[in-house]
């Protein structure tokens, strides 16, 4: 008997002093990498028992596939970090552990604290899914050096689509050739900014609520508020205002705002601390403003993009339990805090933003206000919490591919928006 | 004279167009090592300069530190170096079996392998076959990188094509000396078969280094990644603006097949003259 | 006893690999053609052949696969006959020929990824050499890769550019093979030299080119996908979009492994069919030493 409980007690020793190892996949390329290291060692230091292996593994597309066929091989990983339209079909794996099953059982988490503008769109039929982590909107970035070069006034960004035109024009420069080498605007072509004004409009992407009362059964953005995007993005292409980039090449934007051949970008507020990096080295004056609406129409709001954490089910509930602590802790003040100061993503808690307030972060970081102001003055609603389509990806996709049709001239803006419809009804007809 | 002058204006054409057509062809490669050792502002200036001005060596260290280069460089040789060896092995094995026996059957299992050509498997069957992989239990090791190409129809037919040139009289001398089947294959025919064996090597040395989709999908962890996937690491990593740390781990990456390529490019073309190739 | 089994044991190794890691993993695909199955493979239903008639009526598949007709025969041909030439070229044995040599067999060191991403660099319509290039000497200032027809040509000069020095290292092979001899008399000859290279030389590497062109119909259907999504992302508008890459944005980027195994299919039978046809007629043409 004695003998059995010094190896019942051994085991347990043993055991408690067996590290549970689990391993996170995220797609923060570059210099996040390193940010991202730093928090995890930090998280392990304060969890002795629990060893996170960090991959960074590329794209969000690449995860998900590399998550597919490790799961159907048996050897899932454990948390990993996906782009927000990936979360219906996440929902529908049935291979994932739902955030608020961990958080019903863990009374030291509070909801609360969150931002209501990032849990809403995370919240599916009233419950959590994943750990809303990464988060962004998207954001005008103008060149003040060049406003003031051209005459333009360089505190007072367009707010409309006539003045974003005029600016444009302004900004336009020719060699002696009648060559443009520098114009207007660029943003990445990608169907994100596409529903970032359906939501500045305060309209919808898909029925029953944007799919959130149920599921979605067909787009229905084949409207006028899609088409005053179209339309500015067709005019500004065809008038030489805005360069065009290849899909979804935020890179190529980018470049073309630094390297002062553009003006005017609209891209993430997850670029916030990059461009202003890259601004001085250029030696030009950032701004930052809100994204122009069409005229006339009232500001809706803008729909957070960027990411979040999933985790995922396990044959050993322990490594659950540890993925949840390490999920748990990248959303707590002092991790957010270093991750907005370090990225531009938003942090996604009442109190970080707070606790940056009292320490007047934001006096002299305009640009990160801005970004932020942008997200609380929205207004909250189902169209502003974003659309929740299980075919999401392939919705993106006919939106992207009638774009291009559109912008290379073979199809107008009202039959883009047409070609798009068709093809998202299909995909989302088609999605199992 | 009139013979000799046309010679000369010959040899003047070919020369213009060799150089005319080389430069051409070497020029995105030139580029990619000039903008791998400048600074940001060089890569985006306007007009772009062809020359590289300076030395910037940072790109290098910090592609290094975007990615361990290293392990994924050893990962990239210790991958390539076994597909090799199995694609020889297996290939000279089997084109021996081709080319020296008839035997029931040997029409159908030819097309059978020859069929593979249109399935590979490596781009259009990376689930099924990761199922399979990993039911061997080979997930996150070589064996799930290297054992699954190690056969292939090319390297059959170049060694059958080969062995088919080395005259019947060999084999009937070797019989009656004494020697087995498997003895004339090992003594003779392989040592004769040096120059086909080496460019047949470096056909698939260079394609399994150049592996992307199965090492993207299959490598979960850093230390069993490769070359091609740091790249990949490094295009995707959305922060990176600059084209120099792009370029250096291209760079990085197709050094080694270059020089592989550069050394031996006179025994490759050599082996493939001795292979029998033209027919 | 042995000897009769003597060619089986040496197929062994071959046949095992391929049976476990082509065969097999190909089998299961075709199956999961005839299914709708959800991203992670939970859950999956019996469809017949509904996935091949949906692709079938899909206008974007069959773009693709003009496409694909128009990308391979424009990239095969065009490298074929270029390769052909310069290893006609480097076969002179003029001075530097070993250098030329080298920096046109280079390309073949690059990976297909690494390619797409250097012409890309090169291409990019702000910064890019041949953008400025192309403007200094031709006047033409154009956003390569995202508009039409640029877009196409682009990715057919990548291809072009990677494909090349593969079919060059053979024909240079071929060309040596054959006794130089023949190759002088056709060269010096001065005004029917053209006509007596298409004559003479190019027929006698009859059986090189049959073997070049197959590998290079191969690399072209299967090896391209990487160019594609590198450089166009099959843009603008689903223009430059071939087969293989359309199954690797269905099977890769949206997860519909039922249909994406079904283009599989697809591809592979129209590979078997190009082939036979290939050999029964090219076959008669090739000249056999």
């Amino acid at each position: 008997m004695k003998k059995i409980l010094v190896f019942v007690v051994l085991v347990f020793t043993i055991l408690s002093f067996a590290k549970t190892k689990i391993q996170f996949w995220h797609a923060m390329g570059g210099w996040r990498i390193e940010v991202i290291q730093n928090m995890v060692n930090e998280f392990m230091k304060l969890n002795p028992d629990i060893e996170v292996e960090v991959q960074y593994v590329g794209s969000y597309e690449e995860i998900l596939a590399k998550t597919v066929a490790a799961v159907q091989a048996g050897t899932p990983p454990h948390v990993v970090q996906l782009n927000e339209i990936s979360t219906q079909k996440m929902v529908d794996s049935g291979v994932i552990v739902p955030v608020q099953d961990l958080v019903d059982k863990d009374p030291s988490f509070d909801v609360g604290l969150f931002l209501p503008q990032v849990l809403n769109y995370y919240r599916v039929g009233g419950k959590i899914y994943s750990m809303p982590w990464n988060t962004s909107t998207p954001l005008l970035y103008y060149n003040k050096s060049l406003f003031k070069e051209v005459g333009l006034d360089p505190n007072n960004p367009p707010r409309t689509y006539s003045e974003l035109i005029e600016a444009c024009k302004k900004l336009v420069k020719k060699d002696d050739k009648g060559n443009i080498i520098r114009t207007g605007i660029t943003w990445p072509l990608y169907a994100w900014f596409f529903e970032q004004y359906m939501a500045l409009q305060n309209q919808p992407l898909v029925d029953n609520n944007n799919g959130r009362t149920a599921k979605a059964t067909k787009v229905v953005f084949n409207n006028q508020a899609a088409l005053n995007f179209m339309n500015l993005w067709n005019t500004l292409t065809k008038e030489g205002l805005m360069i065009n980039t290849k899909r979804a090449d935020w890179t190529a934007a980018r470049q073309l705002f630094i390297s002062q051949t553009v003006g005017m970008l609209i891209s993430s507020t997850s670029d916030v601390a990059l461009l202003i990096n890259e601004s001085a080295k250029q030696g030009f004056e950032l701004g930052t403003a809100f994204l122009p609406l069409p005229d006339g129409t009232a500001r809706g709001g803008v729909i957070v993009g960027g990411g979040s954490l999933w985790i995922i089910k396990q044959k050993n509930p322990a490594e659950v339990d540890a993925a949840w602590k390490l999920v748990k802790y990248l959303a707590e003040p002092e991790p957010q805090i270093i991750w907005h100061k370090s990225t531009g993503y938003f942090p996604i808690r009442v109190d970080a933003i707070q606790k940056l307030q009292v320490q007047g972060y934001y006096k002299d970081n305009p640009h990160h206000l801005t970004a932020i102001l942008q997200l609380l003055t929205s207004v909250q609603n189902y169209n502003t919490n974003g659309a929740i389509i299980g075919a999401f990806p392939e919705v993106r996709n006919a939106i992207d591919t009638a774009t291009e049709k559109m912008i290379s001239g073979t199809l107008t803006p009202k039959q883009a928006l047409d070609e798009a419809e068709k093809n998202a009804n299909k995909a989302i007809k088609e999605y199992f | 004279m009139k013979k000799s002058k046309r010679k000369g204006v010959k040899i003047i054409f070919t020369e213009t167009l060799l150089l005319v057509s080389s430069l051409i062809i070497f020029a995105p490669i030139f580029l990619a090592i000039v903008m791998s050792i400048q600074p940001p502002e060089f890569v985006f200036s306007y007009p772009p300069r062809f020359l590289p001005q300076g030395f910037f060596p940072k790109n290098y260290s910090d592609a290094f530190k975007i990615v361990p280069f290293a392990r994924m460089m050893l990962n990239s040789a210790l991958i390539a170096v076994l597909i090799t060896l199995g694609k020889l092995i297996t290939g000279s094995l089997s084109g021996y079996a081709y080319a020296n026996f008839k035997f029931k059957g040997d029409k159908i299992t030819f097309y059978i392998l020859f069929a593979t050509l249109f399935i590979p498997a490596e781009i259009v069957l990376i689930v099924p076959l990761f199922k399979i992989v990993s039911r061997f239990g080979w997930t996150n090791t070589y064996w799930s990188m290297t054992i699954p190409f190690m056969a292939s129809a090319t390297n059959t037919f170049l060694m059958q094509q080969h062995f088919k040139t080395i005259p019947k009289e060999f084999e009937d001398a070797a019989v009656i000396d004494g020697a087995t089947k498997m003895q004339y294959f090992t003594k003779i025919i392989l040592p004769l078969s040096r120059p086909i064996i080496a460019g047949a090597a470096i056909i698939n040395f260079t394609y399994a280094w150049n592996m992307y989709l199965w090492p993207l999908i299959v490598a979960m962890e850093d230390r069993m990644k490769t070359v091609q996937v740091a790249i990949n690491m490094i295009m995707n990593a959305e922060s990176s603006n600059n084209w120099g740390i792009i370029m250096a781990g291209t760079v990085i990456a197709l050094t080694p097949t270059l020089i592989l390529f550069f050394a031996l490019q006179d025994l490759f073309v050599k082996s493939l003259v001795q292979s029998g190739i033209k027919g | 006893m042995i000897k009769k089994i003597l060619p089986y044991l040496l197929l062994i190794p071959t046949f095992v690999i391929i049976a476990l890691f082509i065969y097999y993993p190909a089998y299961e695909s075709f199956s999961s053609s005839f299914y709708r199955i959800s991203v992670f493979g939970n859950r999956k239903i019996f469809v017949g052949f509904q996935n091949y008639l949906n692709l079938f009526q899909d206008k974007d598949y069959i773009n693709a696969i003009s496409f694909t007709v128009v990308y391979t025969s424009i990239t095969v041909v065009a490298s074929i006959f270029i390769s052909f030439f310069l290893a006609l070229l480097l076969d002179q044995k003029v001075p530097g020929a070993r250098i030329y040599r080298t920096l046109i067999f280079a390309p073949y060191a690059v990976s297909h990824a690494v390619a797409g991403a250097l012409w890309s660099f090169l291409l990019n319509p702000v910064v890019g050499h041949v953008n400025y290039l192309s403007r200094i000497l031709f006047g033409i200032q154009t956003q390569w890769l995202t508009t039409r027809p640029y877009a196409a040509y682009s990715l057919f000069f990548a291809s072009i550019w990677k494909t090349l020095p593969f079919n060059v290292i053979f024909y240079l092979a071929a060309l040596q093979s054959i006794s130089s001899e023949v190759i002088e008399a056709s060269i010096i000859d001065g005004a029917s030299s053209w006509t007596r290279v298409w004559k003479v030389v190019f027929p006698l590497v009859s059986p090189i080119t049959f073997y070049l062109v197959i590998m290079s119909i191969i690399s072209s259907m299967f090896q391209s996908f990487a160019i594609i999504d590198v450089m166009t992302k099959g843009g603008p508008g689903g223009y430059t979009t071939n087969m293989i890459y359309k199954l690797f944005m269905d099977g890769f980027r949206f997860q519909k492994t039922g249909l994406a195994a079904a283009e599989n299919v697809i591809l592979f039978l129209i590979m078997m069919v190009v082939t036979v046809i290939y050999f029964t007629f090219a076959q008669k043409k090739v000249h056999y030493q």
